[in-house]
């Protein structure tokens, strides 16, 4: 049974994707993301001196700021900074800068949907923009599970309304590498089918969450083709 | 606190004096001329009041979003307008997060008092009913890049907003009138906001040296001035506002040159701010009747954007909406205009029966400016665009099928409430029309018809033109 999505794409179809970087001036490294027409602008501000209070002194920090599209920051916005610092913190080689604290500040400039992983994406981009050294990269996504069972992915606003429970999955972008295959399996899995962040709203059976990894994992390989394409430095034809 | 004062910028002195030398010559270091302003860019977003800025290096972005709220009680009878201002830790390293710093409270301040005191926008037609509801107008302005004078651009981006904003459409009903109905935007055409006039900021920065003065000043030259001054004057040459804090004593005649300069440039750009939101409307206004006119596009997908028939008109289109469609985009077409059914755009339209169900959701979502935009959602009522068209005394040319829902007589009564800001879209829309009638018979119209059939799930009437 073939599921009808409003805008007509089928359940495993990704909403156009567009990415560019360097859109600020000041910022270190800046970057804007939409997938469809929820749109994100991040700016990264390079190592400052210093960490805050709590932080462990002994690492590089990082900090992140969400400013909303309208309205005062409230519980949602503080969700979103938590999850997104503990997301970035996993991809950024931290030893390198002990006492530095990086600044992401996310900007929200349209809703439709998926407005996390658009946010994390995007992040990730502007850190690839300003030159902070990572692991590598994170490619996000949201599936959600429907009434009748079907996992559909990358939904929009009103999508993500009607859905009986979604998740937004964080995963390691794929690698491109000379070394030999085995060298990169970690426990014999590739790399790129770890997560590195799952947060779900709703409840759904373990069997359909297993789905929606699946799922999620195949959309994020082209992601991360996307990814790697965009960010590439343009080159001058001599 | 000290890592802090670390991470600020400073100057260094070999950079002020360049400064400083090159403009006693008169020359700046982006090499403009004294009292020239720089590059000015208006983009509009998705939503209705949501502008992005671009004055050389400084990006500003406005939302206009609008509720229903109490009024004050000396002012019964009035809307209220409040605005915003982030100064986002993005724009500058030396922002920070949480309160806003006395910059931001400047800027927030000097902007509402050219919006406010001199009543550019109309707040007693606001109101809905008196000493109870009344719409409060919330503008939003997120400073995301300081490229220096962050007023003249935020003040900008304010007007456009406000001039782009549409409100929805209420009226009273229920038993003794005192209910208040909130139409969504699919029922009926949302407002513009009445706005008298354009009060544009413009600053000047003093430098000691040789008195000179500049007008807007970029973030190095704003590291270096002595003073600085913010004139905020109409087209007609009213002073709305002047804002001198502190800063290096000027000569009474300086500040006199500095208001005639003001009132020039202030013309200047406020006829490129309207310029630029005629141009969107009008851009809207057509999106509008190609929603109607087009409604055999079923299942085209973005291999039909290939196939242009009009192509000046369809244009503009593309280039606003590719990026935004999809590639198969499901429709189920309401009414049967054929204007340009051969037409490519890929526009989505539900048919009455999801309208109906989905007008109960929209009526949450008015705030924030109608939906009408999203090409996912619900395409544009025709009912209202006809009302609309004939509310300014334009011959209907598009004679409609609709199907019995009693639309019809609704719509009819409404041209009355006809907004006057529709006016500087009459003679675009007029245009249009005759671009549109000029094109005549579509080739394609019968093999797209006979793809229609299975999709519509309403037996519409022959849909030619009459």
């Amino acid at each position: 049974m073939e599921i009808d999505r409003l805008d007509g794409r089928t359940p495993n179809q990704l909403r156009p994707l567009a990415c560019t970087r360097n859109v600020l001036n000041r910022a270190h490294g800046s970057a804007s993301w939409c997938q469809g027409d929820t749109k994100v602008l991040a700016a990264v501000y390079g190592p400052k001196a210093g960490t805050k209070k709590n932080e462990n002194p002994e690492k590089a920090c990082i900090e992140v700021i969400w400013k909303p599209k309208t309205g005062q920051s409230g519980k949602t916005e503080r969700e979103y900074e938590m999850i997104l610092k503990r997301t970035l913190q996993s991809i950024c080689i931290l030893t390198l800068n002990p006492n530095t604290t990086t600044s992401v500040i996310i900007q929200v400039v349209n809703d439709d949907g998926a407005l996390l992983p658009c946010a994390i994406n995007a992040a990730c981009a502007a850190l690839v923009d300003a030159g902070i050294p990572l692991k590598h990269l994170a490619v996000a996504i949201c599936c959600c599970l429907a009434e009748s069972g079907y996992v559909i992915l990358d939904p929009s606003k009103l999508e993500e309304q009607k859905m009986k429970a979604f998740v937004y999955l964080v995963f390691p972008n794929s690698v491109l590498s000379n070394l030999p295959e085995g060298q990169l399996k970690v426990q014999g899995e590739p790399m790129e089918h770890g997560i590195i962040t799952s947060v779900t709203q709703g409840a759904m059976p373990v069997d359909d969450y297993l789905h929606c990894l699946e799922r999620g994992r195949a959309a994020t390989a082209k992601m991360s083709a996307f990814l790697r394409k965009s960010l590439q430095p343009k080159l001058p034809i001599d | 606190m000290e890592q802090r004062m670390a991470n600020t910028w400073r100057m260094t002195v070999n950079e002020k004096k360049f400064i400083e030398t090159a403009l006693e010559s008169g020359l700046r270091i982006d090499g403009r001329r004294p009292f020239d302003y720089r590059k000015l860019e208006i983009k509009f977003g998705k939503d209705e009041g949501s502008v992005e800025v671009h004055l050389g290096q400084t990006h500003v972005m406005a939302f206009v979003t609008a509720q229903l709220v109490q009024p004050y009680r000396d002012r019964p009878n009035d809307g209220t307008l409040s605005i915003f201002t982030e100064f986002s830790p993005m724009a500058d390293p030396s922002f920070e997060p949480g309160r806003p710093g006395e910059s931001a409270v400047e800027l927030g301040r000097v902007i509402d008092r050219g919006l406010r005191e001199s009543r550019a926008v109309d707040t007693e037609s606001l109101c809905i009913l008196s000493g109870k509801l009344v719409w409060a107008i919330r503008v939003d302005l997120h400073i995301l890049d300081n490229g220096g004078n962050l007023i003249d651009a935020a003040n900008i981006a304010a007007l456009a907003g406000l001039l782009t904003f549409r409100r929805p459409e209420c009226s009273l009903g229920g038993e003794n009138g005192q209910e208040v109905i909130i139409h969504p935007p699919e029922e009926r055409e949302p407002l513009h906001l009445i706005v008298h006039h354009l009060p544009i900021a413009v600053t000047f920065a003093f430098f000691s040296y040789e008195s000179s003065v500049v007008i807007d000043p970029t973030h190095h030259e704003e590291a270096v001035m002595g003073g600085r001054m913010t004139a905020t004057l109409n087209s007609n040459g009213d002073v709305c506002a002047i804002q001198k804090a502190g800063g290096e004593a000027i000569l009474q005649g300086v500040i006199m040159q500095c208001l005639r300069i003001a009132a020039a440039k202030a013309g200047a750009i406020s006829d490129m701010i309207k310029k630029e939101v005629d141009s969107y409307n009008t851009k809207r206004a057509l999106l509008k009747i190609k929603r109607h006119s087009t409604p055999m596009d079923v299942d085209r997908g973005a291999s039909d954007i290939g196939l242009k028939q009009n192509s000046s008109v369809d244009q503009m289109r593309v280039d606003e909406f590719s990026g935004h469609h999809v590639q198969r985009i499901k429709q189920e077409c309401e009414e049967g205009i054929a204007k340009q059914s051969g037409d490519v755009e890929s526009e989505t339209k539900l048919s009455d029966k999801t309208l109906t169900n989905r007008s109960n959701e929209d009526t949450k979502n008015f705030i924030g400016g109608p939906s009408s935009w999203d090409p996912y959602s619900v395409g544009v009522d025709s009912d209202s665009l006809k009302a609309s068209l004939a509310s300014q005394g334009m011959p209907m040319p598009i004679e409609k099928q609709k199907d019995s829902k009693g639309e019809e007589t609704r719509t009819e009564a409404k041209p009355e409430d006809a907004p006057e800001n529709n006016n500087p879209k009459t003679s675009p829309l007029r245009e249009a029309e005759s671009a549109e009638q000029a094109n005549g018979e579509k080739t394609l119209k019968d093999a797209v018809k006979a793809k229609n059939r299975k999709s519509r799930r309403k037996s519409h009437s022959s849909s030619g033109p009459s």
